[in-house]
């Protein structure tokens, strides 16, 4: 797997440079990775726990096979701390499973990328950022855990845009997308929890997903006000649930959160809401028919049970469990997010992550209890 | 100054298949279809076999449905239409 690079003599042009060469071998997003060093790979293989030939997933649509030593290559380039090893392998494994198609979501000519949020100890433990900017940029430990992921799609998926990745436009969050829920500042129990977890589990949640779209609410004081902002956002023909069904993700602001909770709103209470009343109507999704030639466009990405008459009102996803909420942001600014997915043809997966011991301290791979 | 390059992408461990000897003609084969269910695809490949039937006697056009458009098609699925048929024609595309 390594080979040596010699520079040049001295006065030669400069071609001993590693962080170019990787440039040049296409290994990159663009930016510039860390070169790897043995020692870099090495702790980070021990993070994963050692044998560094141990195979962890086939990534397609290439089929490189993720040993320990490959996936420790893609973290250091990325820039990860060997202590993120235990959530990049969690994330890389939900991925790989099959109802979560990885080989359509690589290729497809949608937008569509991988949005990892983390629960639990660990993001505390590598220190995550789940406050102000949580979707930006300015934290090591989310800027890296996506931007191995990424890494890994591209190297070993063979994910390279206009070859395998056929992504019409692509988006932002195909450098990095990663961010942690803002358990502290949430009204309600995290995700996790909502899914049958202990809290003192850790875990990370994959969706295909579009880039997160903004919903502004400075005006309401009640639930049904921020909700309805949400709605609003989510009632279009123009993303991937309205025409391919699937599922969403939606993130609310903590100052959104603290009004929609003091109106006594649960989760389910938010997620239903949210289903109850976004939506389209039939006509809207089809056109009204302008392209079925005298006949019916019959969509069959959409459920059978979806009415196919023009003021029918049809949901953005089919239930609400399908509508995955999550609390995040910074403290100030009244703010939420919609976040489209890609659609019926893969399903988001909850993982847990490799056991921390309760209230652990970690720093460089080792965790202090 | 030497520095070592290592490899990030793994590598691809596959085994050789041959894939099935291309046929001499259309003329008397059983053609399976596979609709992959996106909006317009079934019209270009009924189309498709509408225009390729003006000039070749088929024995039988069968046409098979994919669960979703995106994922791979079953292999059930694949099986019964190499059983049921000489030759496939399939479409990949929005």
């Amino acid at each position: 797997m390594a080979t040596t690079m010699t520079a040049p003599e001295a006065g030669a042009l400069p071609v001993g440079d590693p962080v170019e060469y990787y440039f040049e071998q296409a290994w990159s997003d663009g930016l510039p990775v860390v070169p790897p060093t043995q020692a870099k790979i090495d702790a980070t293989v021990e993070a994963l726990g050692g044998e560094p030939d141990f195979p962890e997933a086939v990534i397609p649509p290439r089929r490189g096979t993720l040993t320990r030593e490959v996936l420790a290559i893609n973290m250091v380039m990325a820039g990860c701390k060997p202590e993120y090893a235990p959530v990049v392998r969690a994330a890389m494994l939900a991925l790989c499973t099959k109802q979560w198609n990885l080989n359509g979501v690589q290729a497809t000519t949608h937008m569509a990328a991988p949005l990892l949020v983390v629960n639990g100890p660990v993001r505390n433990a590598i220190g995550m950022n789940a406050g102000h900017n949580v979707f930006g940029s300015g934290n090591r430990a989310n800027a890296t855990i996506g931007r191995a992921i990424r890494l890994v799609l591209l190297t070993v998926g063979g994910a390279t845009p206009g070859d395998l990745d056929k992504s019409t436009l692509g988006h932002p969050g195909k450098y990095t997308y990663c961010i942690a829920e803002n358990e502290e500042l949430s009204p309600w129990a995290p995700y996790h929890v909502e899914h049958g977890m202990a809290p003192e589990d850790s875990a990370v949640f994959v969706i295909a997903a579009e880039p997160p779209h903004s919903v502004v609410n400075h005006v309401a004081n009640d639930a049904q006000g921020v909700l309805d902002s949400i709605v609003s956002a989510m009632s279009t023909i123009a993303h991937n649930n309205a025409v391919a069904s699937g599922s969403c993700a939606v993130v609310i602001g903590p100052e959104h959160a603290a009004t929609i909770a003091a109106s006594g709103f649960s989760r389910l209470d938010v997620r239903s809401y949210l289903w109850m009343n976004a939506g389209n109507t039939w006509g809207e999704v089809s056109f009204n028919d302008r392209y079925a030639g005298g006949g019916k466009v019959y969509n069959k990405a959409l459920p059978a049970w979806y009415k196919r008459e023009t003021n029918a009102r049809i949901p953005i996803v089919p239930t609400p469990d399908d509508i995955h909420l999550f609390v995040a942001g910074g403290a100030a600014g009244r703010f939420s997010a919609f976040i489209p997915g890609w659609g019926r043809m893969t399903s988001p997966v909850l993982r847990k992550i490799g056991a921390m011991p309760e209230g652990a301290v970690c720093a460089d791979g080792t965790c202090a209890l | 100054m030497e520095y070592q390059i290592f490899d990030p992408r793994g590598v691809v461990h596959a085994e050789h298949r041959d894939i099935a000897p291309r046929v001499a003609s259309l003329a008397g084969l059983r053609v399976g279809v596979l609709d992959n269910t996106k909006w317009n695809g079934w019209k270009v490949l009924e189309r498709t076999m509408a225009l390729l039937g003006e000039q070749t006697p088929f024995a039988s056009v069968t046409r098979y449905k994919k669960e979703s458009f995106s994922v791979n098609a079953e292999p059930e699925l694949i099986a019964r239409i190499a059983a049921e048929n000489d030759v496939a024609l399939i479409g990949i595309g929005d």
